[in-house]
C-alpha cells in the first residue's frame, strides 16, 4: 500500500485572505492605537505647543537615539537569548570613533572604527554564548560591565568632544519637515524586515527560537548563526553610537548611556517579541520605538520627573510581557482554582453544562426564527427547550454538590489516615 | 555491584570548593606579597564589614538561582528598604531599633512577593520581570527619599550600632551575616522547602510529577531572595550612616558574581551555601586588594565582568567534564 499510491499532492497556498476585523485587532494595530490616543492627550493637553513647528520632528529625533539598538535586540530576543551589554558596547563604539578622531585619522575610517569596535564587543559576547554555550543573561550582565570597566579605565573622568560634524546634523535636522534620523531608521528597519520575513536566515531565526534542538538536527547551523546575531547586535550598537553621541550634541564621558538595554528590551516587547523566543516581527517595535519617544516626551512635558519614567517604563515591561499571557487557558485555570474547588471532575461538568445550556438557546433562537411554524407550536416548543434548560441546570448543581461533598469526605478520611 | 574506593586525597581535590580554596590561597599569598598592610586584624574586620552587605544580597541571589531564575532586582529592593527606614527614622528618633529592622524586612518581603508572583505564578521569564522590577523599585526609591540624603548626624546611635557596634569583638553587621549563612546553610540543606528549591531548579518536569508545587516554591525563593534585600537595605544605611535611592546600584551584578564564584550553577540545582561562603570572602579580598593598589580603582568593574565571566566558564567546562565521567563509568561513552 505504501509505495505504489500516489501521494496527494499537497496545497501549499496560504488560503486565508486579507480579512478587516482580522487586521484591526493585531498587536501592530493595536499599537498604532495607543499611538494615536498619546498625540490627541498630548493635543488635549498642551494645544499650543503640539502645533507649533517642529514640536513632533523634536518628539520623534528624541526617540532615535536608541532605535538601532531596538533593531539589533528583535533579532537577539528571536533566539530566544537577551543582551544587556548593549549600552556597554555603544560607549565603547563612541569611544573608539573619538579616540581615534583624537589621533587625526580621516573621519571615514574613524566611523568604520566605531562600527568595528561595536562588532567586535557583539562577537566576544557571541563567541561567549554560541560556542562556549555560556548563558546568554550571565555573559552580557558581565560583559557590559567589562567594556563599561574598560571604558572607565582608558577614558577614567575625561570627555571625550571631537567627533565628526554629521553625528550632530544627522541627530538634529530634518529633510523637508522629515527628522533624518527617522529616514535612516526607516531605513534600516526596512532592511531588518526584508532579512526576518524574506530570507532564509530569517526563518532560521525563528526555527532556533522555537527549539534550538529541532534546528540542529534539521540541519541549521546554530552556532554560527547565533554568532552571526550577536555580531550584528555589535554592529548596531555601534549604529547606535552614531545617533547617540550626536544627540547628546558630540561629547561622550564613560557614565553615559546606562539603562538603554532596558529600554530598547521594553520597547521590544512592547512591540510583541517574545521573550521566550521564535515569536515577533519587526513592524512591532517599530511602532513601539515611536510609542516610547512619545510618551516619554509626554510625561516629560508634564512634569513627570526622570525616575518615575523609570518606574512607568518597568510597567510597561511588565504589563507588555503579560498581556500575551491572558488568553482563554489562563481564565480556565482561574475559573478552576476558584469556583470548582481545583477539582477537574467539577469542571469538565459545569462546562459541559453550560455548552448543553449554550445548544438549547441556539435550538430557541432558531426556533423563533422558523417562519414555517405557527405561532403556539413556536411557543410549545421555546417552552419544551426552557424547561430542559432548567433541569440541566438543577442537574448540574446537583453533581457538583455530590462531588463536592466526596471531596470533602475524601480529605477527612486522608487526614484520618494520616493522623493515626 | 562492586564497591569503588576513592582515596581520602581523590575525595579532597575532586571536591569543586577544593579549587576555589586553592584559588583563595594563592590570591592571599599575592595579595600578602604585594600589600603587605592588608594583614591586621583591623583592616580585616573593615574589610568584611564593608562587604557584608553582598553577603546577605548573595545568599539570596543563590535561593533563586538554585530555582533557576535570577533576581535582578535585589539593590534596588536594598535601596528601597533603607530609604524608607532611614526616612521614617529620622523623624520618629525614639521608636526602637528592632521595628525599623523588621520594617526593611517587610519592605523586602513585600518586594520579593512581587517578583516571586510575577514570576511563579504568572510565569514571566525571571529576567524580565526583574529587570523591570529593578526600575520600578528604584523609582519608588527616589519617590520615597524625594531626591534627599541622610548623614550620619541624622542617625539615632542605636541605629547605627546595630550593624557598626561590636559584640565578642566582631562588628553586629558580621554576626547577622554570619548567622543568615547558617540559617540558609540549614535551610537549604536539612529542610524541606529548601530541597524543593533544588528540585524545581533540577528538572522542573520530574519536580511537578513528584508533587512539588513549582509556582509556591519559586515564589518561596523569591521571598526569601526579597527579604535579604530589605534586611540588607536597612543594614546598609546603619553600617555607612549614610542613604539616599542610587546607593548599592550594581550589587545585584556583584551578589550574582559570588553565587558564580562559589559555584552555584546558572542554570539551577547546584550550589552549596558553603560555596558562597568562600566566593564571598574571596570577592571582598579582591575588591579591597584592588582598592588597596594606587590608580586601580577605575579597574573595579572591568576586572569584577572578567571574574564573572572566568568563573562561569570554569564552572561550564568542570561541569562538561564532570558529565562525561559520568558517562565514561556507564560505559555510555567509547
Amino acid at each position: 500500500m505504501s509505495g505504489e499510491t500516489k501521494v496527494p499532492v499537497r496545497d501549499l497556498a496560504v488560503k486565508e485572505k486579507f480579512k478587516l476585523s482580522k487586521f484591526l485587532v493585531k498587536w501592530e494595530m493595536i499599537l498604532i492605537y495607543i499611538l494615536v490616543l498619546i498625540n490627541i492627550v498630548l493635543i488635549v493637553a498642551k494645544p499650543g505647543l503640539y502645533f507649533t513647528n517642529g514640536t513632533i520632528q523634536s518628539i520623534i529625533q528624541s526617540g532615535m537615539d536608541l532605535s538601532p539598538l531596538v533593531l539589533g535586540m528583535i533579532f537577539i530576543l528571536m533566539l530566544g537569548d537577551i543582551d544587556v551589554s548593549v549600552a556597554s558596547t555603544m560607549i565603547v563604539a563612541s569611544m573608539a570613533t573619538g579616540l581615534s578622531m583624537d589621533a587625526g585619522l580621516p573621519m571615514f575610517l574613524c566611523v568604520v572604527l566605531g562600527l568595528i569596535a561595536g562588532a567586535a564587543c557583539g562577537a566576544f559576547n557571541g563567541y561567549l554564548v554560541a560556542y562556549i554555550k555560556m548563558p546568554a543573561v550571565i555573559v552580557t550582565i558581565s560583559t557590559s560591565m567589562l567594556f563599561r570597566g574598560i571604558v572607565k579605565i582608558i577614558m577614567d573622568v575625561n570627555v571625550l568632544k571631537n567627533f565628526p560634524s554629521f553625528y550632530t546634523q544627522l541627530a538634529w535636522t530634518n529633510i523637508a519637515g522629515i527628522p533624518v534620523s527617522l529616514i535612516i531608521f526607516l531605513l534600516i528597519s526596512v532592511v531588518f524586515m526584508l532579512i526576518l520575513h524574506r530570507s532564509t536566515f530569517g526563518r532560521k531565526l525563528y526555527i532556533i527560537g522555537n527549539n534550538p534542538t529541532v534546528a540542529t538536527y534539521s540541519g541549521i547551523n546554530v552556532e554560527k548563526t547565533k554568532m552571526i546575531v550577536f555580531i550584528l547586535m555589535g554592529f548596531m550598537a555601534g549604529v547606535a553610537s552614531i545617533f547617540f553621541v550626536g544627540r547628546m550634541g558630540g561629547g561622550v564621558s564613560s557614565t553615559m548611556g546606562t539603562g538603554y538595554e532596558l529600554d530598547a528590551i521594553a520597547i521590544c516587547v512592547l512591540g510583541g517579541v517574545s521573550t521566550n523566543g521564535g515569536k515577533g516581527k519587526v513592524y512591532g517595535p517599530v511602532i513601539g520605538t515611536l510609542i516610547m519617544a512619545f510618551l516619554i516626551y509626554t510625561l516629560g512635558l508634564m512634569n513627570v520627573d526622570a525616575n518615575s519614567r523609570k518606574i512607568l517604563t518597568g510597567f510597561i515591561l511588565i504589563i507588555a510581557v503579560l498581556i500575551p499571557n491572558v488568553n482563554k487557558q489562563l481564565v480556565a485555570a482561574i475559573k478552576l482554582k476558584l469556583f470548582y474547588a481545583n477539582n477537574k471532575n467539577i469542571e469538565a461538568v459545569n462546562i459541559k453544562a453550560a455548552e448543553e445550556i449554550k445548544n438549547y438557546r441556539d435550538m430557541i433562537t432558531a426556533a423563533k426564527k422558523d417562519a414555517k411554524m405557527s405561532e403556539s407550536d413556536k411557543a410549545a416548543k421555546v417552552k419544551k427547550y426552557e424547561e430542559k434548560i432548567v433541569s440541566v441546570k438543577a442537574k448540574c448543581k446537583e453533581q457538583t454538590a455530590v462531588l463536592k461533598s466526596e471531596l470533602k469526605e475524601d480529605a477527612r478520611k486522608a487526614k484520618q489516615r494520616f493522623s493515626n | 555491584m562492586k564497591e569503588q574506593k576513592t582515596s581520602v586525597f581523590k575525595k579532597i581535590t575532586g571536591n569543586r570548593n577544593f579549587g576555589l580554596l586553592v584559588g583563595f590561597v594563592v590570591l592571599l599569598i599575592v595579595a600578602a606579597i604585594i600589600t603587605p598592610s592588608m594583614y591586621s586584624m583591623n583592616s580585616i574586620m573593615n574589610m568584611l564589614r564593608n562587604n557584608a552587605v553582598y553577603a546577605l544580597l548573595a545568599v539570596g541571589s543563590m535561593m533563586v538561582i538554585i530555582t533557576g531564575g535570577i533576581d535582578l532586582s535585589v539593590a534596588s529592593t536594598l535601596s528601597l528598604a533603607g530609604v524608607i527606614c532611614s526616612s521614617l527614622m529620622s523623624s520618629n528618633m525614639e521608636v526602637p531599633t528592632f521595628v525599623w529592622v523588621l520594617l526593611g524586612l517587610g519592605i523586602g518581603i513585600v518586594c520579593g512577593a512581587f517578583n516571586g508572583f510575577l514570576v511563579g505564578y504568572l510565569k514571566m521569564v525571571p529576567i524580565i520581570a526583574t529587570l523591570g522590577t529593578m526600575y520600578i523599585f528604584r523609582g519608588f526609591a527616589f519617590l520615597a527619599s524625594g531626591g534627599k540624603w541622610w548623614f550620619p548626624h541624622q542617625f539615632t546611635e542605636g541605629y547605627a550600632n546595630f550593624a557598626g557596634g561590636r559584640f565578642l569583638g566582631i562588628y553586629n553587621i558580621l554576626w547577622i551575616v554570619i548567622i543568615v549563612f547558617i540559617l540558609a546553610g540549614i535551610f537549604l540543606g536539612y529542610t524541606a522547602p529548601g530541597r524543593r528549591i533544588y528540585a524545581i531548579g533540577t528538572n522542573k518536569e520530574s519536580a511537578q510529577v513528584a508533587g512539588i508545587k513549582e509556582a509556591k516554591v519559586t515564589f518561596l525563593a523569591f521571598v526569601i531572595s526579597g527579604a535579604l534585600a530589605g534586611l540588607s537595605g536597612m543594614l546598609y544605611t546603619a553600617n555607612y550612616s549614610i542613604c539616599y535611592y542610587g546607593m548599592g546600584e550594581s550589587y545585584e551584578m556583584t551578589a550574582i558574581a559570588i553565587c558564580i564564584l562559589g559555584g552555584v550553577s546558572i542554570t539551577g540545582g547546584k550550589g552549596k551555601i558553603d560555596g558562597v561562603i568562600i566566593g564571598f570572602l574571596m570577592m571582598s579580598v579582591i575588591t579591597y586588594f584592588i582598592s588597596l593598589l594606587p590608580g586601580l580603582s577605575v579597574w573595579q568593574d572591568a576586572i569584577q565582568g572578567a571574574i564573572i565571566i572566568v568563573a562561569v566558564a570554569i564552572n561550564i567546562f568542570t561541569e562538561r567534564a564532570v558529565e562525561k565521567r559520568v558517562l565514561k563509568e556507564r560505559g555510555a561513552l567509547i
